[in-house]
């Protein structure tokens, strides 16, 4: 009996520890939250000698009518009470876009020393989306901000995380037009969605067409090329142009500042994400419509999409390798070191090419990309993949403040200064390149041949496909590109399989509410496309 | 004589295939370490000695402020420190607790069959399912449990995941083990428990280092479920070095560095276990 | 040994773990099974528990899903060749370095290095010298075949690419195999040994008849570990090949990873997970019975 006692207390010693164990895990997480809690939140650093009581604190002077808007409506939230001093608003976001965002939060905490702001920052884009739709699915309030791609926007709304903003947009103006408004069609097409507004824009992102200054005005290439191809080397026009061109300096074996070999061109055909870029480029250009709008049938087994497929296999022989394997950032780092002549991307790397660092710091130069040739008339279309914007959580406690924030962080004096703090933030509204008041400090951070390129590539940009399931139709596309690019596939299968995976896609969400939503995107392409979708039937 | 001659010449091929693995295994930690060691110019070359030597990818770990405007570096990211106490904390506690339940279990296992055929079989299906699919549930349940960006949700959930590493690896252990050991004590007057923890845990003491070892490595470099369960204050070592990333892309310096300062733990316990990975006793072993 | 167990190992050898699996992954187990059978993904902008059950239209398009048969077949084939591969080489590392030797025990600590770094890493180091720049060609095989190195691109091709990550794997868990091996060898009771090259056995004999039948289930379990392991491998195809080119490369691991994250497809991915879930399990189940318990 006595024998079976201790047993018992044995057995229940071992079911101790491991209850202890458990036990100081538990503690040590609970332990270390309220220190946590204060490392991590951006205090700011009141530099202006403002009191900290509410409804006495001075009007600011001198912000733009935005900002000055935004910041009356927190004083007001603020005196009315729906909002106590030490709030704390969240923003999931990624970390490429942390110092803009600290950047923001300061100048924020100038005004609002009572609203703190904290960051929840992720390493990966896909992770924003993973903690996003989990957030959808869970309600748990994580976050209030969460600035998510473009390409996300469908899935976001109809998964019921993103708060519709109209009625923000009406009470407190974010200077959505006039002037110093987002550059259209850009400032619409990334923010409404079946005919509403559900975020703000944050970056943009557009392609414009880098590279070597140098090669191409060398007189002696020019003569060359003049001889060989009949006309004359320069940015090219036409894709078809760009492919001679390609040739022309693969074929000189050319040796780039960094020991390597001149690639001819790098344009996007890699499998994990972005082969679909240079395909929907050539397609859009071509007058190719995505989806039909009666029918939201694919069309993309079509002689635009036959032609797209055309274009990059022409470019492909004088492309390296990696454009085919590589991740996206290959193709900056080829073009850093001088090994492409000609390539495509977002402004980032024009960015990068300018610094003292990079290998064509003074020879980078960029224009508008090629176009194609409909009706005879030449047409450009610039794509904008994968743009941030800015979401409000429909579980947000403070769903009025965070836009708020919002509007300040993105209002024209305060949203040049956050974009120029970093680097993935990128220029969008019209005045910072023409205004005299803010177009030096643009071209200090992107350079001035760049800005107004950019600023034309804005007007004729067109966005993701960003209905619901948007990041799913381009990945099927994507990998589909890629087979082609990498011979495994015919173009006419792969066309094919692209409409079979998009038709299920389609499908599984309903023709119906996809239809309703392409509509509504579709209206919002630039007008040079619309134009010619309705020369050829797509539109009416 | 020539069973001298046989005897040098395989002894030499014996330290020359030694050599050869080793050299296959140097290879891309010699890689590893280079990076950390290169600036951005050179994280794509094919050579291995760096041209322009630099601290620069690990001073970044902790002070990442210091690193914005060099060449593709622009994210900030918190310092290595935290995480680096996360991971320890995490991976210890959830090591302990698997290799502890794991050795209860195989023991009952080994011995009587508990829980019955199928249930022990029913443990490997935590390590059977991709985890893709079960990370949302795994969501959803914590996030309902207030449980999420906790130590604690990490620390069992790991446990519950390589308990079965635990249980399969020393079961295997206790299996070879001769009964004979444990029917002489308990002939002797100990008590079941007693002969668990005085005869048998000392003699699956390697299982339990090989199990412990291998579960604590699992654990410390495990990425998606604490990608997805911590936001700020649980975050470990491989999710923190998923946050290296610039506007080019990956920053492969700071990544390397964190890989090599990460891995000094793990390689310090598997080198001063070493003498632990052998027994004193033996299989099969009836008498003396 | 009493055929039942005295009651407090019974409760100390099934109450702990019974307590951790069922707090812990019941429910969300639970969960996903419910999920592979609805149609539902969280665009659709409704709760899990409020949308449609579909029975088992999930499965029967899995059946039909050529990209995930393609993927499955592709998978078995990457785990059979790793864990066989890993299996030999640990076992005959283990051997050969079961004696002392000078620089022991730096060598085993060296060889079991490469599990100390998280997958990803080693995907990350891997990538960068398999590429065109890498010194994979530009150095080792350069020195072997001269300039023709300079052509190969390893992730431009199926089967290359798939080679890539073969030795990727391989290169990262041959250790784990080499240390249950180690472990269990040394095991092996030196009498036993002696006693048989007494007896005029060659070293294989004694290897082939005496150490191996010793270490036999460890063998076992450490094939079903690491077959486990293999098979749901997901970050080498990630990072290096991105499941390309187009989606030669891409395990089943990763089609799920892209149904369930990327296209928000929870329902289906559930569907597929379940469907390895009992393949495995049928698979494992045979082997264990035939190795383990036949052998009784």
């Amino acid at each position: 009996m006595g024998e079976v006692n201790k047993s018992r207390r044995l057995f229940l010693t071992a079911l101790g520890t491991t209850v202890v164990g458990i036990g100081i895990g538990y503690a040590i997480g609970y332990l270390s939250k309220p220190a946590e809690m204060v490392e991590r939140t951006i205090t700011s650093t009141v530099t202006k000698t403002v009191t900290a009581t509410p409804g006495v604190t001075p009007p600011p002077v001198g912000l733009s009518g935005a900002a000055t808007r935004a910041l009356e409506g927190v004083r007001d939230l603020l005196n009315r009470g729906v909002i106590k001093p030490g709030t704390t608003i969240k923003i999931l976001h990624v970390a490429g876009s942390r110092a803009q965002l600290e950047r923001a939060i300061e100048l924020w905490g100038q005004y609002v020393p009572e609203v703190n702001v904290e960051l929840i920052t992720l390493g990966q884009e896909p992770d924003v989306y993973t903690k996003a739709m989990a957030e959808a699915v869970t309600k748990a309030g994580t976050f209030d901000i969460v600035t998510i791609f473009s390409t996300w926007l469908g899935d976001i709304v109809e998964a019921g995380l993103a708060k519709s903003l109209d009625e923000y947009y009406v009470k407190y103006d974010p200077e959505y037009t006039g002037p110093c408004a987002p550059i259209e069609p850009l400032g619409s097409y990334v923010t409404i969605y079946k005919g509403k507004r559900y975020s703000v824009v944050l970056d943009s992102d557009v392609f414009t067409l880098s590279y070597r200054k140098d090669l191409i005005e060398n007189p002696t290439y020019k003569n060359e090329f003049r001889a060989q191809y009949g006309k004359d080397l320069k940015v090219p026009d036409t894709w078809e142009d760009l492919i001679d061109m390609a040739e022309f300096f693969y074929n000189k074996n050319l040796t780039a500042p960094s020991g390597g070999r001149v690639y001819g061109a790098y344009f996007y055909a890699e499998p994990a994400f972005a082969a679909y870029i240079t395909w929907l480029n050539i397609f859009i250009e071509a007058g190719g419509i995505p989806f039909d709008l009666e029918t939201m049938d694919p069309k993309v087994d079509t002689p635009e999409g036959r032609y797209a497929f055309d274009i990059m296999l022409g470019l492909r022989p004088y492309m390296p390798p990696e454009a085919i394997t590589a991740g996206w950032a290959d193709l900056y780092d080829k073009f850093i070191k001088g090994e492409t002549v000609f390539t495509a991307a977002w402004p980032s790397l024009t960015k990068e090419a300018m610094r003292p660092t990079s290998l064509v710091k003074d020879v980078a130069g960029s224009a508008l990309l090629p176009g194609v040739i409909v009706n005879g008339k030449l047409v450009r279309a610039a794509p904008n993949p994968v743009n941030w914007v800015g979401v409000i959580s429909n579980y947000s406690k403070y769903p009025e403040l965070s836009y708020l924030f919002l509007q300040f962080a993105t209002a024209p004096d305060i949203g040049l200064d956050v974009i120029l703090s970093g680097v993935i933030l990128d220029l969008f509204r019209e005045c910072w390149f023409k205004d005299p008041a803010y177009r030096p400090k643009s071209a200090e951070g992107y350079g001035e041949e760049f800005i107004d390129v950019y600023m034309e590539s804005l007007r004729i940009s067109f966005p993701d496909i960003l209905i619901r399931g948007g990041p799913e139709y381009l990945s099927k596309l994507t990998t589909e590109v890629n087979s082609v690019m990498a011979g495994i596939k015919d173009p006419e299968v792969a066309l094919n399989d692209v409409s079979a995976e998009w038709d299920s896609i389609t499908k599984k969400y309903g023709v119906d509410t996809q239809l309703e939503a392409w509509r509504g995107l579709a209206q919002l392409f630039p007008d040079d496309v619309k134009d010619v979708w309705r020369a050829k039937g797509y539109m009416k | 004589m020539k069973f001298h001659g046989t005897r040098v010449l395989l002894s030499a091929l014996k330290y020359i295939t030694i050599g050869v693995f080793i050299l296959w295994v140097l290879i891309p930690v010699a890689w590893v370490v280079s990076l950390a060691f290169k600036p951005y110019a050179e994280w794509r070359v094919s050579y291995f000695v760096p041209k322009n030597f630099t601290w620069n990818n690990f001073i970044v770990l902790f002070k990442s402020e210091a690193f914005i405007g060099i060449m593709g570096a622009t994210a900030i990211v918190e310092p290595v420190t935290k995480p680096l106490i996360n991971s320890l904390v995490v991976t210890s506690l959830s090591t302990i607790m698997a290799v502890m339940i794991g050795f209860f279990t195989a023991y009952g296992a080994s011995r009587y069959n508990t829980p019955g055929p199928f249930g022990l079989f029913f443990t490997l299906l935590t390590r059977m399912l991709p985890p893709a699919t079960f990370v949302t549930p795994i969501m959803v349940y914590y996030s309902n449990l207030k449980l999420l960006d906790t130590h604690f949700s990490l620390i069992i959930l790991y446990s519950a995941v390589t308990v079965t590493y635990g249980i399969w690896i020393l079961k295997g252990f206790i299996d070879a083990i001769p009964i004979e050991w444990e029917e002489a004590a308990m002939l002797e007057g100990a008590t079941p428990i007693k002969t668990l923890f005085k005869v048998v845990l000392p003699i699956a003491r390697p299982g339990l280092v090989v199990a412990g070892l291998f579960i604590f490595l699992l654990t410390w470099t495990e990425l998606l479920f604490a990608l997805v369960l911590t936001n700020v204050y649980a975050v470990t070592l491989p999710v923190h070095i998923s946050k290296y990333v610039g506007a080019v892309g990956q920053l492969y310096g700071p990544q390397a560095a964190l890989a090599l300062i990460g891995s000094v733990i793990p390689i310090a316990i598997g080198y001063a276990i070493q003498k632990h990975l052998v027994t004193g006793f033996t299989f099969g072993m009836v008498r003396g | 040994m009493p055929e039942k167990p005295p009651r407090e190992i019974k409760y100390l050898a099934t109450l702990p773990v019974n307590i951790l699996l069922n707090a812990v992954l019941i429910i969300p187990f639970a969960i996903m099974i419910y999920l592979a059978f609805l149609k539902w993904s969280p665009a659709m902008g409704m709760n899990w528990w409020e949308a449609p059950i579909t029975g088992l239209t999930n499965f029967a398009r899995a059946l039909g899903d050529a990209r995930f048969i393609t993927a499955l077949s592709r998978t078995t084939i990457y785990t059979v060749s790793v864990v066989t591969i890993e299996f030999f080489l640990g076992l005959a590392l283990a051997y050969i370095m079961l004696g002392d030797f000078v620089g022991k025990k730096a060598a085993i600590a060296i060889t079991i290095y490469p599990l100390m770094l998280p997958p990803v890493v080693v995907a990350t180091i891997f990538y960068l010298m398999f590429q065109s720049y890498g010194p994979v060609n530009n150095l080792f095989l350069r020195a072997i075949i001269g300039e023709d190195a300079l052509r190969i691109y390893w992730f431009l091709k199926p089967d290359t690419a798939f080679i890539t990550l073969l030795i990727a794997d391989i290169w990262q868990w041959t250790p784990f195999m080499f240390l249950i091996m180690y472990s269990a060898l040394s095991a092996v009771p030196k009498r036993l040994v002696e006693a048989a090259e007494v007896l005029g056995a060659s070293s294989f004999t004694i290897f082939w008849k005496v150490r191996l039948p010793l270490i036999k289930p460890l063998i076992i379990v450490a094939l079903v570990l690491r077959g486990l392991e293999a098979f749901k491998m997901f970050d080498y195809a990630f990072i290096m090949t991105g499941g390309g080119p187009g989606t030669t490369t891409e395990t089943v691991s990763m089609y799920i990873y892209r149904t369930a994250i990327l296209y928000t497809d929870i329902s289906y991915a559930a569907a597929m997970s379940l469907m390895i879930l009992a393949m495995i399990i049928v698979v494992v189940r045979a082997f264990i019975w035939y190795f383990f318990e036949k052998g009784r």
